[in-house]
């Protein structure tokens, strides 16, 4: 007994020295940070961070392979911990929660079947994809409350997830496991910006508004008596709700699913009642703003579109100033449309909602004249937006005066105004004509002919799809020395100061999977085949994306001859380089076209109604705001606006017929004639009319609808 | 002769893995990659042999003499668990890559039964030291191949239209179910072996 415990003991002490031995002499010297990240993480192991576990992302970060903000569930404190440890510095990122757009519950959807299995969406989705008969219906069953390591997610009484803003960290984890990829990742700022998907639940009339006004979400809160909550959910999407509620020509009444039954909700008296309500108040109910990014932008043309830009970018934190050629805001609105259609009181209420958000305006300060691009970029002002061109100010303003709202950059109308006039058309050493078609060729020959360089034609079209008179050009072209870029899109200008230096370029169409060609080339005029001037978005150059060559004898031109590139230790100067930045500009059912998306080259709107000027000043301001965030400039994927089609019904069962309420015609007044007169204003729907009438708002999802009655459930 | 009866006996005919069902774990667990395999077949060579070695001296010079073989197991596991942090020591010092690949199955021998079978197989079958020895390389280099071969194999599966209830685990255990049955084919090559010295 003795022999044998002395013996194990003997043994176990030969081990142990042998091992302490070893454990000196192997010994590896490993980084004491691993350890030092591994304790500033939150050791959740939720794998947010593409790495298995926090032991792995802390030695991910050591060795540098992740950056030290990698970790998504612990947010800014423990990435400021980790770069801490690693001597390096954070910016704040922008906390992301997850988001669900399913708003009808299994309940109440219409199922294509009963589902009695395992409680799981992943299993129930194996089953013709859950038993919801919506493709992208929630499923109900909870397995993203289940797979929350954060007990965020917690199932509502309709069975749809609610997330809990408080302890969502953005991990991830639910977005992985559902199984009808409902569920996204979005922080505030790109909810601002936010363009619809096919992925995402969406009522006919909020399809159809351009701007995408969550119209069932505005009508509930009327019907719920919460006028300042309709206002806050239109100004979501619409900065100017009391003009709208007046002028627009109201398309999402014409896609209203209620048609199927009766008459569609009177949506856009609707949106008239509630915006009334808050110019009666005498305030301005506005919607979330994020924090100040610190970034300063300037919005050139101070109509609807540039007003809403600016309402946008200052909702984004980055700090507008409108820079309007006329004495006083509203472009169209003011100038154009006509007071009994638009009360001048109204409009004024409208803008100085937008100048609360946090807009600045300076007011006749013309381009050209006042102030040039290149000197807001010197003066700080990070991106500048050319809203310009509702209707063109600076023909209004100086008659015959030619100045360019982007040096070089000319519209087609002028230079044949030029051509006809037999004066000199000015093309400088290297022209580019985009989209020109005929007239852009005679004016190629016309610009060869008086001595410019290099002449270049550019199409999205392909060759073989041309009208015939220009094919038949296509051997002579090449003889006199004038270049056309089939397939072609623009990608970007690039310039010094008040020159244009660079062009883009981009092939169109390129086979699925494979960069793109793109090549770049000189120039210093461009001429747009457009009636009005391009909405561009111009942005300093990164000094090191900025190409060594060509840039230094153009920073020599005359304007700046003198001004050296710094050569301090500070940080650098601006250099006088600036670039165009891509805004989203998508033709329904075609692709991206690049900053001269045709129809009409350069412009992101049509500008038709108030409405779509609006759209295109969101769509801006989403470019900017991606631009900032460094993100890539794309488009959402799969977007309404690109669908061929959407879900839909084709009839509405269980729905009461009712009359749609109207507004009273003012009663003549006695003695005068029985007419009313254009001084008269048309009334809106009074208090009790609109709560009548927000009743017959059917509260459509993609596919479901509020019914007056049940349906039993169909089983088949 | 007996030696290379003994050694053929180790690697195939009584092949570690195939046919005495010691070490399933690693089998199944290492067999994704092949450069894995090598290293976890490597180290298990390395490991099962110094093992033999150390054990079946701790069983002839301390065990026996003290009249203590009822204590063999735990000695044994003792030794071998000591053994493996130590080897664990050196790789992480002489060859980081193979530590890095290994990762969590060097613990894993420790107390793999493979490494302790051997070691009393050994002792059981009565063999001196230098067959001790040349048994252990035998039987780990049978647990190296099948983990090669098994590996050879599932990185074809990997692309092969596997039933998806059958991924992963389930069609990798099928596999090592016929390759035991193929490795059955060796019964009897050391009985032709003896009858050839014989005659």
């Amino acid at each position: 007994m003795l022999e044998a415990t002395l013996f194990l003991l003997l043994l176990g002490l030969t081990m142990a020295i042998i091992l302490a031995i070893a454990s000196r002499v192997f010994y590896v010297w490993e980084d004491p940070r691993i350890i030092e990240v591994m304790d500033a993480l939150p050791g959740a192991n939720c794998g947010g961070c593409g790495y298995a576990g926090c032991a792995a992302a802390a030695e991910a970060i050591v060795s540098g392979k992740a950056e030290a903000s990698i970790c998504v569930a612990g947010g800014f404190e423990t990435a400021q911990m980790v770069a801490a440890v690693m001597g390096v510095s954070v910016e704040a990122k922008e906390p992301q929660i997850a988001w669900t757009s399913c708003t009808y519950g299994v309940g109440d959807a219409d199922p294509i079947y009963t589902y009695n299995g395992a409680r799981d969406c992943r299993a129930a989705a194996l089953l013709y994809g859950g038993s919801k008969l919506c493709p992208i219906g929630c499923i109900g069953l909870g397995t993203c409350a289940k797979v929350c390591p954060f007990d965020a997610i917690r199932m509502g009484a309709d069975n749809l997830p609610i997330v809990d803003p408080q302890k969502c960290v953005a991990c991830g984890t639910c977005v992985r496991e559902c199984p009808k990829d409902i569920i996204t990742l979005t922080s505030s700022t790109h909810r601002i910006v936010h363009e619809y998907s096919t992925d995402e639940c969406t009522a006919p009339c909020q399809r159809t508004c351009p701007t995408g006004i969550n119209i069932p979400g505005y009508i509930r809160a009327i019907r719920n008596g919460d006028y300042a909550e309709a206002v806050r959910v239109i100004k979501e999407k619409c900065p100017l709700p009391l003009i709208c509620g007046r002028i627009c020509p109201a398309p999402c009444e014409l896609e209203c699913r209620r048609i199927l039954a009766d008459e569609p909700v009177a949506i856009n008296p609707l949106k008239r009642f509630v915006s009334e309500y808050e110019m009666g108040t005498g305030q301005h109910i506005q919607p979330y703003k994020a924090a100040s990014s610190g970034k300063r932008t300037a919005v050139i043309g101070g109509g609807s579109e540039g007003l809403t830009a600016a309402y946008y970018l200052a909702r984004l934190g980055h700090d507008p100033t409108i820079f309007e050629a006329m004495p006083e805001l509203g472009g169209i609105l003011r100038y154009v449309i006509t007071a009994d259609r638009l009360p001048r009181e109204v409009l004024d209420h409208e803008i100085a909602g937008i100048l609360d958000m946090g807009v600045e305006a300076r007011t006749a300060q013309v381009l050209g004249r006042d102030f040039s691009i290149s000197g807001l970029l010197e003066e700080g002002f990070e991106a500048v937006a050319l809203t310009i061109g509702g209707f063109d100010s600076r023909k209004i303003l100086r008659p015959g005066a030619d100045e360019q709202p982007l040096a070089g950059v000319r519209l087609m109308f002028d230079l044949l105004d030029a051509q006809a006039r037999e004066r000199p058309l000015e093309g400088g050493r290297h022209l580019v004509i985009i989209d020109g078609g005929l007239k852009g060729l005679e004016l190629a020959r016309a610009a060869r002919a008086e001595g410019t360089e290099t002449v270049t034609l550019v199409t999205h079209r392909p060759a073989d799809d041309l009208p015939s008179e220009l094919r038949d050009y296509r051997r002579e072209l090449a003889a006199e020395g004038i270049t056309v870029k089939w397939r072609t899109r623009v990608r970007g200008l690039r310039g010094v100061r008040e020159k244009l230096t660079r062009i883009d370029y981009e092939e169109v169409d390129a086979i699925a999977g494979l960069e793109p060609e793109r090549e770049s080339a000189p120039l210093d005029t461009l001429v747009l085949a457009a009636g009005r001037l391009p909405e561009l978005v111009i942005a300093h150059e990164p000094i090191e994306e900025a190409p060594q060559a060509e840039a230094q004898p153009q920073s020599q031109a005359p304007a700046t001859a003198g001004e050296g590139p710094a050569e301090t230790d500070e940080p650098p100067a601006w250099d006088g380089r600036w670039r165009t930045i891509e805004t989203f500009r998508t033709l329904p059912g075609g692709g991206e076209m690049g900053i001269f998306t045709p129809p009409e080259p350069g412009r992101v709107s049509d500008s038709e109604a108030v409405i779509k000027s609006i759209l295109s000043g969101r769509r801006i301001v989403r470019g900017i705001q991606q631009f900032f965030a460094g993100e890539a400039i794309a488009s959402p994927p799969h977007p309404v606006v690109e669908a061929d089609t959407v879900l839909d019904v084709d009839a509405v069962h269980h729905v009461a017929t009712s009359h749609r309420e109207r507004a009273p015609l003012p009663h003549p007044t006695a003695g005068t004639e029985n007419d009313w007169t254009a001084e008269e204003e048309v009334p809106g729907l009074d208090e009790e009319a609109a709560r009548r009438e927000s009743q017959r708002c059917l509260a459509c999802g993609l596919i479901c609808y509020r019914k007056d009655v049940q349906e039993e459930k169909a089983l088949f | 002769m007996e030696i290379l009866i003994l050694v053929i006996t180790a690697l195939l005919i009584k092949n570690i893995l195939l046919l005495q069902y010691l070490g399933n774990c690693p089998f199944l667990g290492v067999s994704k990659r092949m450069d894995t395999a090598v290293g976890m077949g490597l180290a298990v060579v390395f490991v099962m042999t110094l093992a033999t070695a150390i054990t079946w001296l701790v069983q002839k010079y301390a065990l026996d003499p003290l009249g203590i073989g009822y204590l063999q197991t735990l000695a044994f596991i003792l030794v071998i668990a000591s053994l493996v942090q130590f080897v664990e020591m050196f790789l992480r010092k002489a060859m980081p890559a193979l530590y890095q690949a290994l990762g969590i199955f060097l613990p894993l021998i420790t107390t793999n039964c493979a490494v302790f079978g051997v070691a009393v197989l050994a002792i059981r079958n009565e063999y001196n030291f230098v067959e001790s020895v040349i048994f252990a390389i035998a039987s780990s280099a049978g647990f190296a191949l099948a983990l090669v071969l098994m590996a050879g194999i599932r990185e074809r599966l990997e692309a092969a239209d596997v039933p998806a209830p059958l991924r992963g685990t389930a069609i990798g255990l099928i596999t090592a179910g016929l390759m035991a049955l193929a490795f059955l084919g060796f019964l009897g090559v050391d009985n032709s072996l003896k009858a050839l010295t014989q005659s």
